[in-house]
């Protein structure tokens, strides 16, 4: 098969993959970003075992105490360490931001190629359910789901799965759709291969960045909707925390201890940051066109 | 004849019209969380600020002190009691015009309550009037009209009851006694309340706008029997977030400010030069207290109940949540309520509680559930967290369980709740309306209390027709130690105040007695 | 492309009437009582039997659903249980005020976002394009609860230039819009931006600069046009959310809009008003996505041709 240089099957060639990885082992920006998220993941995962502090006791005495060398970032309303609270709660925020938006990348990527490229009456069937998932509005699908399983972490993991897939499938399939007319997946199927194989060999790889860069948009997407609905009571309950719902209820005492509701909110900022250098420098190394 | 002079003349006439014309700038500015979604106070179980302020009511609970009320007349000039306690007849006040100009008789009163107990009104507020003879069947749908009211003349008005009720005369001032005209009323169907061409009262403001989700108004009543309000209007914003209307507060949008909506920034508005003078506060005579569900376990056990009781520390609960603004409270009846007397106390021990946890056959303590709603404020999810951290110690390991407030309902109908807080403040001063609410057979089953105790259930029910002040008075003290003391069916926690920070333009507000949101402003001004 | 449009509108009715199925199953599985819940804490089962006996909310679940239905098809949407209005008055009351917030935000949002997109992938790397994407970043990751609280704090208490909330004219708007759009113009930006990157790595476009085509040329000509296609697609699918309702920033700043009231559906359990309000945004949003495929084609020729051909519905 004749490879030009903006042919992208090369994709599916292992030695460009790790090129990939060297290219984005050159990217510092992207690094950095790596950095700090696996940091966090570390801390979070022992932090039982790095603070000494009680995230869910009740010490009225020591409300809102300012920072100080006890209390790096001071107390909140019930005399509990912030710092302590957030790094807890960026076990539930992780998963939050990532999970969900992965398996509603895995649904919709796969129902968006099927649709896109089978088209007929198969792209007619997911369209509808598409169609269907993306009108009915998606705070209120995720409060009626919420209400209907009942508030705790894994129905949050559904309800936004469920809100997050659609519009994944309908970008794919529109992307898959301009695909198909191209002529390297024209050549492919005159060369007899299988639709399967195509859309799995061809049209996939091709969908990656673009996958990427969604997956980067829906991370920080999921712990918005999370806190969302912490907000609106639906989401992670006290005295558990997340950090959708530290700045939910942190909201309260913003204009009396600012800190309790400002640091979660840039825990939230730092971390959509690194999630999105990493998804911009994933992408940039992925891409072989950037290799001229 | 336009000569200079003339001009001049006319000139200073017109602005000294506009100068002297009532400056429409008086207007009282209040909110709400929610849209009251109607005035018709029928129609409605927990938004009286309309109605309160529209209509009026045969007698009215007057505030004359700090948590302290009395029965005055309201539409009635005079009343009387038969001496079985079961005909009440009440004289019309004569004179009175609705804002539509038509005069108030005893119809009107017949008219209205007959409306209620009408099957297709799909009234909320039925039970004020379910004393009433042949209410119940009017409610079924047997009978085209009430056999206990009647209109004897003009303006006067007969009602039976089928047995004797102590607090009928105090329910007749709550808000859903409200009163309204026949033809008007009449005519204006399902439609009555829900705009301002549909509303008709005799109260001391009309309701001139009512946009939904927004924003409702009323202007002054001139020809309010009582003499035309001081203010010059009324507007009602619905304002849902809690910081949203602070930030109103303090930018000088809104007039008053209800400080339950920001519990935690008391300490800053006391301690404010500019608002510590601006803070009105008022007992509620109201209470919290911690419910109990006898139909699950554990709470089955009495030991354990009682266990319950004494693991909660109130007293600091009360100092450091509610910054010490209130008092503890020991019965069902909270002070300031007539027929009060103060019960034994509760003590907090939380070893005894383990003790007897463990003589109930739970050594190493026992798993229970703590039930809210997630649109509860929230100085309710922290009472919770700062309970589930204190009955910790005494052995009882608390999970709090959220959910939203139509599946919390549902929960508790079903008696599926173990336990959960909330306040209760009086609908009218008698203790009926504490004691039927929560212990009656029906109140502690619908409120999942499920305490089953036929001789509290009679006791309560005789109560009712009881007569004599002091035997009643008695009667319920006695009830007051068997429930909390002996069954431990629920536990007392305080009473706390109502604080309100107001603009220092508005004068005269004055906290309600029952410490309520909803109020009269008849008597606010603005200077 | 008339038949087109005729068999996209013919395709909606199941999904609309699949969404009302789902929702009468849905809010009868929830657990929550309508009537229980006007009454709170003043609840007495008497009373609550008999009301609901009276809006016949005991029928068996098909029959209520099969009226409900037959009744819609005519347009009557019934009456909200807890609003005691008919539905269709609540919401063609609460949608001009939700229109207008949608139209000002969606303005925010798309005036700064698609030029920030645009120039930030024009100028890539350079301080320009990371301050851009910086403040597109912060939009995206703060949420609306928070910047709508700050705003308000900033702007209309301390500096008194605009109203803290409320809906009594135009200026109180500019706060809820430009709150609703700072999120929304984040994500056009970076998606606009990536857009334009991918597209500009491509063939055409380097023969095109081969050619001596001036760099401005290249971009509106060729680059632009088919960057826009996932763009238009977020576009619509933004639009469509806004108009169903905003519902944090209409509750905040008190707009008395169609958000507010699907909240307060299903809060209150009250079927015909959710049904009302779900069906509305839905037709909305099935005219949006109408749109936004029509306008892929006037962008793409070569979907153009597949939807002349009737496919592709």
């Amino acid at each position: 098969m004749t490879v030009t240089a903006s042919s992208p099957e090369v994709i599916a060639e292992p030695s460009l993959l790790r090129e990939g990885i060297a290219a984005f082992a050159r990217n510092r920006v992207a690094l950095v970003g790596l950095a700090f998220i696996v940091v966090l993941v570390v801390v979070a995962l022992f932090i039982p075992w790095i603070s000494h502090h009680d995230p869910y006791r009740v010490a009225l005495d020591e409300q809102f105490l300012p920072p100080s060398l006890t209390y790096w970032l001071g107390t909140d309303n019930f005399g509990r360490d912030v710092l302590t609270r957030i790094l807890y709660g960026a076990r539930i925020s992780l998963l939050v931001g990532t999970l969900p938006s992965l398996i509603s990348l895995v649904i919709g990527a796969a129902l968006g190629i099927l649709s896109g490229y089978v088209g007929g009456k198969t792209d007619a069937i997911i369209m509808r359910l598409a169609d269907m998932m993306i009108a009915f509005p998606s705070l209120l699908l995720a409060m009626v789901v919420m209400y209907t399983l009942g508030a705790n972490l894994l129905n949050i993991f559904i309800a936004l799965a469920l809100v997050g897939w659609a519009s994944v499938a309908r970008v794919v399939r529109s992307e898959t759709l301009a695909l198909k007319g191209k002529e390297f997946i024209e050549a492919a199927r005159a060369n007899g291969t299988s639709r399967l194989t195509t859309m799995v060999k061809h049209i996939f790889p091709n969908v990656i960045p673009t996958l990427i860069v969604l997956f980067s948009l829906s991370i920080p997407d999921a712990i918005m909707w999370e806190s969302s609905l912490s907000f609106l009571g639906v989401g992670v309950q006290p005295p558990e925390a997340s950090w959708g719902l530290l700045v939910a209820k942190g909201k309260e005492y913003l204009l009396q201890a600012p800190i309790v509701a400002i640091a979660p909110g840039i825990a939230i900022l730092l971390t959509v940051l690194a999630f999105n250098f990493i998804g911009d420098g994933l992408r940039d190394a992925l891409d072989p066109s950037m290799k001229d | 004849m336009t000569t200079p002079k003339f001009k001049l003349l006319l000139a200073t006439a017109l602005t000294s019209m506009l100068l002297l014309s009532p400056a429409m700038a008086e207007t009282l500015r209040i909110s709400y969380s929610g849209d009251p979604k109607t005035a018709d106070a029928q129609m409605t179980s927990d938004s009286y600020t309309l109605p309160l302020n529209i209509f009026d009511r045969l007698v009215e609970a007057e505030t004359t002190g700090p948590g302290v009320s009395a029965l005055v007349p309201g539409l009635a000039e005079t009343w009387g009691v038969s001496a079985d306690g079961l005909t009440y007849t009440f004289h019309i006040r004569q004179g009175v015009k609705f804002h539509d100009g038509a005069e108030l008789t005893a119809d009107d009163v017949v008219y209205t309550f007959d409306r209620m107990l009408n099957p297709a009104t799909k009234a909320l507020g039925t039970d004020i009037l379910t004393f009433i003879a042949g209410a119940q069947d009017r409610l079924d749908g047997k009978a085209e009209t009430v056999s206990g009211l009647k209109a004897t003349d003009t303006y006067t008005v007969e009602i039976t009851l089928t047995q004797p009720y102590a607090a009928f005369l105090a329910l007749l001032a709550s808000p859903q006694a409200s009163i309204y005209n026949r033809a008007f009323t009449e005519k204006a169907g399902d439609q009555f309340g829900l705009t301002p061409e549909t509303t008709n009262g005799t109260g001391p403001f009309i309701l001139s706008s009512y946009t939904l989700n927004e924003s409702e108004e009323l202007k002054a009543n001139d020809t309010y029997f009582r003499g035309r309000p001081k203010l010059d209007g009324l507007q009602i914003r619905v304002v849902s977030d809690n910081e949203t209307l602070r930030l109103l507060f303090e930018s000088g949008e809104i007039d008053v400010f209800d400080l339950d909506y920001a519990p935690s920034a008391a300490p800053y508005f006391y301690g404010s030069d500019q608002w510590k003078d601006q803070i009105r506060s008022g007992p509620r005579v109201g209470i919290y207290y911690y419910n109990i569900n006898q139909a699950k376990k554990p709470f089955d056990d009495v030991r354990v109940r009682k266990a319950f009781q004494m693991s909660i520390d109130r007293q600091t609960i009360l100092d450091k949540n509610y910054y010490g603004r209130g008092k503890l409270e020991d019965g069902v009846l909270p002070r300031g309520l007539a027929c009060y007397t103060p019960s034994t106390p509760i003590e907090y021990n939380p070893e005894k509680a383990k003790a007897l946890l463990a003589e109930a056959g739970y050594p190493d303590g026992v798993e229970i559930n703590l039930e809210q709603a997630s649109s509860w404020s929230s100085q309710w999810s922290d009472m919770y967290q700062i309970i589930q951290a204190q009955v910790a110690a005494a052995g009882f390991k608390a999970t709090i369980i959220t959910t939203d407030e139509a599946a919390f309902l549902a929960a508790r109908k079903a008696g599926e709740t173990n336990a959960y807080t909330q306040v209760w403040s009086a609908d009218f001063n008698d203790p009926d309306n504490f004691f039927y609410t929560f212990f009656s057979e029906s109140g502690s089953k619908v409120r999942a209390y499920n305490n089953n105790d036929p001789e509290v259930f009679a006791q309560i029910e005789k109560a009712r027709g009881m007569t004599d002040p002091e035997a009643r008075c008695k009667l319920y003290q006695d009830l007051a130690t068997r429930v909390v003391g002996e069954d431990a069916a629920w536990v007392p926690l305080f009473s706390l105040d109502h604080s309100y920070v107001v603009q220092p333009r508005v004068k005269n507000f004055v906290v309600p007695w029952n410490g309520w949101s909803d109020m009269s402003y008849y008597n606010v001004d603005i200077e | 492309m008339l038949m087109f449009v005729v068999r996209r509108l013919l395709a909606s009715i199941p999904v609309l009437i699949g969404i009302t199925a789902i929702l009468f199953v849905m809010l009868n599985v929830v657990p929550g009582d309508p009537v229980a819940l006007m009454m709170k804490e003043h609840a007495s089962p008497d009373v609550i039997a008999r009301v609901r006996a009276q809006m016949h909310l005991d029928d068996p679940i098909i029959v209520r659903y099969f009226s409900f239905l037959w009744n819609a098809l005519q347009g009557n949407m019934g009456i909200s249980i807890k609003l005691n209005r008919p539905v269709t008055n609540l919401i063609a009351g609460a949608f001009p005020n939700t229109l207008m917030l949608a139209a000002a935000a969606a303005l925010v949002s798309w005036v700064i976002g698609i030029p920030a997109g645009i120039i930030s992938a024009v100028r890539r790397d350079t301080v320009v394009d990371h301050l851009f994407m910086g403040f597109s970043l912060v939009g995206v990751s703060m949420p609306i609860f928070w910047s709508a609280l700050l705003f308000q704090y900033v702007f209309a208490m301390q500096l008194k230039w605009l109203p803290v909330a409320g809906f009594y004219g135009p200026k109180y708007l500019i706060l809820p819009a430009i709150v609703l759009g700072w999120s929304s113009a984040g994500v056009i930006a970076r998606l606009t931006r990536s857009s334009l990157l991918e597209v500009m790595r491509h063939d055409y476009i380097r023969t095109a600069r081969a050619k001596g085509l001036r760099e401005g040329l290249v971009i509106t000509r060729h680059a632009l046009k088919n960057a826009m296609i996932p763009v238009v697609t977020i576009m619509a699918i933004q639009v469509a959310s806004l108009l169903s309702g905003a519902v944090i920033t209409e509750a905040i700043f008190g707009i008395p809009g169609v958000g507010r009231i699907s909240v307060d559906a299903i809060q209150s359990r009250d079927m015909p008003l959710l049904q009302g309000s779900v069906l509305f945004a839905t037709v909305l949003v099935i005219l949006g996505n109408l749109v936004a495929d029509i306008l892929y084609s006037v962008l793409d020729p070569r979907i153009r041709s597949q939807m002349r051909k009737g496919g592709a519905s």
